[in-house]
């Protein structure tokens, strides 16, 4: 890949937050790049950092966040920390630009849609009030909502939830981002709904050439719709790939049981689920070792000393953070081993996996 | 009205028989609230019956009904031969033991003030008038059969718990006086994947060990497969479909059954997504469509749709729809693009 279709770099990304607890490390040294016209999928359960990896990408973080210098993200080349004040302010929103999960709270519930669409084209592109609402007008159609003259004047609450994230995307595209990072844009909408959004979201990068974040919990989401793909756990991206890579081979660990915990259409009722033991662990510890591995059938005693770098795996593009691959000569011997003591390296119980 | 009729009842076997549900909601300027439009469903003695619609189809409703939580506007629910609908408080007070309801969100379904102990006991301390030693065992019981370990859990507070270990405990809540059906209201919906799959067995097992009946209400399609022995397609307060889980999903004969079906995500990406998308939005339910309730998304919309509305009739064995035009040749549904 040629160095200049590269978009965004970011470079061992630690966001931390000093809690009354102690200090929270969300996100824990996340490294990746996206290309020009690219969609890089997230994925992750609820904790793994995924939001607030791209909160940081978006400098939109709380007060009490933490991030070192030693982070770097770097937008077409140019270290986003490095922007002076007047770069800055028509730098977040304009050449990236994000689409939240809920679009009731994201949206202004006392402000006119019209007003919130414009507001943005006014303040970075210094248009006039009536350029501003022609191009609210074209966002409008461009987005899919009907009636578009009409829905400027309403208010979100007359709209429903698939309606307004189109707003959200339609405010987001406003200033003809150059990356656009969606935060589970679905996941408060229903199914049918969700496949109007994705569909729009992807005909939408294609006429816009823009470059896609796409934030979710779901495998399927990410399976149609991206490029690439990212697998975080507990702030740590453990598995990166080429999509179709991904699925056809799953290196990590954890990325195997969350693939296999999907309950799938295609297998017949009643069939029992691989569900993953356990649960995420506390942030605010200090965590050694690879963090996976209280909850993994693989785990060997190095797991738990010892934490596994993201290194490339066998194919091109694709990187894992594991000491035992699956599909590996390792990893098989691990399996056995643990399965002949009933028990792995950190304790989980084989035997009565199933239940807890 | 689109989608009443009976066909796909099963007479005397059921444990659980709803006729002709219907729940309505003041609107003010007396409007109302179509919720639930004159549904019948039935539920046999150890199965569980999947409800499947997205947001605004009545489902919870039709759920919440069916424990009198409201009682329903008109209809009848017969619980184990006995009418619940016209019982007083009381009745109905004494018949709760028996149908037992998990909730959706399981932390703000239990008192953050009590201790988990307390919470699963509180049912028999009411009935049983029990406090004591074989109430502390039943209590150990059912936490133990829920997968947590009763001497930690027993006196900590639900913050302390994960998503998912509330929900065990909801569980083991409804299972503490041993009902005979449990109407689970999208208990998995708030959870992570991997935990939902805990959950999911965990339900599994549960009806297994004590001989459960579940109604089971959720959203995603994949959860209700897995758990169903028959499955009821909901849209707009009326029931478009009705089948055992692997006809369904298999040989979808509703229009909407098959759009939504279509809409899944499949974590596959060797699977082409789907061009079809369903069309326009969610009519009110205040002012329900005439006739079919589907028809103003519908590719196959024609005239008689409009005017008449399609009942539930078998097309074949154990499968039902509601439509005037369901799908003739059924052939599964990823192959149909």
């Amino acid at each position: 890949m040629q160095p200049d279709q590269r978009l965004l770099e970011v470079t061992d990304l630690k966001t931390h937050f000093d809690t009354p607890r102690g200090i929270l490390k969300a996100v824990d040294g996340v490294s990746f790049s996206l290309n020009k016209g690219e969609t890089l999928g997230i994925v992750g359960e609820s904790g793994s950092g995924k939001s607030v990896l791209v909160r940081s990408i978006m400098n939109i973080l709380t007060s009490n966040a933490i991030v070192p210098q030693s982070s770097k993200v770097r937008f077409e080349g140019k270290d986003v920390s490095q922007l002076n004040k007047a770069e800055a302010k028509h730098f977040w929103g304009t050449q990236m630009a994000m689409v939240f999960q809920d679009p009731m709270t994201s949206l202004n519930p006392v402000k006119k849609i019209g007003v919130q669409i414009t507001e943005s084209v006014r303040f970075h592109l210094h248009a006039s009030k009536q350029e501003a609402l022609q191009r609210a007008m074209d966002l409008m159609v461009q987005v899919g909502i009907p009636e578009p003259r009409k829905r400027l004047s309403e208010y979100p609450h007359q709209l429903s939830g698939g309606m307004r994230q189109r707003v959200t995307i339609a405010i987001a595209l406003a200033c003809n981002p150059k990356l656009l990072i969606a935060d589970e844009p679905t996941t408060a909408l229903d199914v049918t709904v969700q496949k109007q959004i994705l569909d729009l979201l992807a005909s939408l990068q294609e006429e816009l050439d823009m470059a896609m974040i796409l934030i979710t919990h779901d495998l399927g989401v990410v399976a149609g719709r991206t490029q690439r793909i990212g697998v975080m756990y507990a702030g740590k991206m453990v598995e990166t790939a080429d999509t179709s890579t991904l699925f056809a081979n799953m290196h990590h660990p954890y990325t195997e049981a969350l693939f296999k915990s999907i309950p799938r259409v295609d297998n017949e009722s009643h069939t029992r689920l691989d569900a993953i033991s356990g649960r995420p662990p506390d942030m605010a510890r200090e965590l050694v070792g690879c963090r996976f591995a209280p909850r993994c059938r693989y785990a060997q005693n190095r797991c738990i000393s010892e934490e596994p770098e993201l290194l490339e795996a066998s194919a091109p593009n694709h990187q894992q953070a594991c000491f035992y691959p699956v599909g590996s000569a390792h990893n098989q011997q691990a399996a056995a081993a643990n399965q002949q003591a009933g028990i792995t390296a950190a304790g989980l119980d084989l035997t009565a996996a199933a239940v807890s | 009205m689109a989608g009443t009729g009976k066909a796909h009842l099963r007479g005397n076997e059921a444990l659980l028989t709803v006729e002709d549900l219907t729940v309505e909601f003041p609107a003010g300027r007396k409007a109302v609230v179509n919720a639930v439009s004159g549904i019948s469903l039935d539920v046999l003695e150890g199965e569980t019956l999947g409800v499947v619609g997205e947001s605004g189809c009545g489902k919870s409703t039709t759920g919440r009904a069916i424990m009198q939580l409201p009682p329903p506007t008109s209809g009848s629910v017969i619980f184990d031969g006995m009418e619940m609908t016209g019982l007083s408080k009381e009745e109905l007070r004494r018949s709760r033991t028996r149908m037992q309801m998990i909730f959706q969100d399981p932390i703000s379904s239990l008192n953050p003030r009590r201790k988990v102990h307390d919470i699963v006991a509180e049912g028999l301390s009411i009935w049983h008038n029990d406090s004591g030693h074989s109430a502390k065992q039943k209590v150990h019981e059912v936490l133990e059969a829920v997968g947590l370990d009763p001497e930690t859990v027993a006196d900590r507070r639900p913050h302390q718990f994960s998503g998912g270990q509330c929900q065990r405990i909801c569980i083991a809540r409804a299972l503490v006086l041993d009902p005979k059906v449990i109407i689970c209201d999208e208990p998995v919906s708030a959870l992570d994947v991997s935990v939902q799959a805990q959950i999911l067995n965990l339900l599994e097992d549960m009806k297994e060990r004590y001989g459960l009946t579940l109604v089971f209400i959720a959203h995603d399609l994949a959860v209700v497969k897995n758990v169903s022995d028959r499955v009821i397609v909901m849209y707009l307060g009326k029931i478009c479909e009705v089948a055992a889980p692997d006809n369904l999903y298999s040989h979808p004969a509703h229009p909407y059954t098959d759009v939504l079906l279509a809409s899944i995500p499949e974590p596959d990406p060797q699977q082409p997504v789907p061009e079809r998308q369903i069309a326009g939005e969610l009519p009110s339910p205040i002012n329900p469509p005439s006739g079919c309730r589907f028809r103003t998304r519908c590719e196959k919309a024609q005239e008689i749709c409009s005017t008449e509305e399609p009942t539930l009739r078998e097309i074949s064995t154990n499968h039902y729809v509601a439509c005037h035009f369901p799908n003739e040749t059924p052939t599964k549904v990823i192959n149909t693009f």
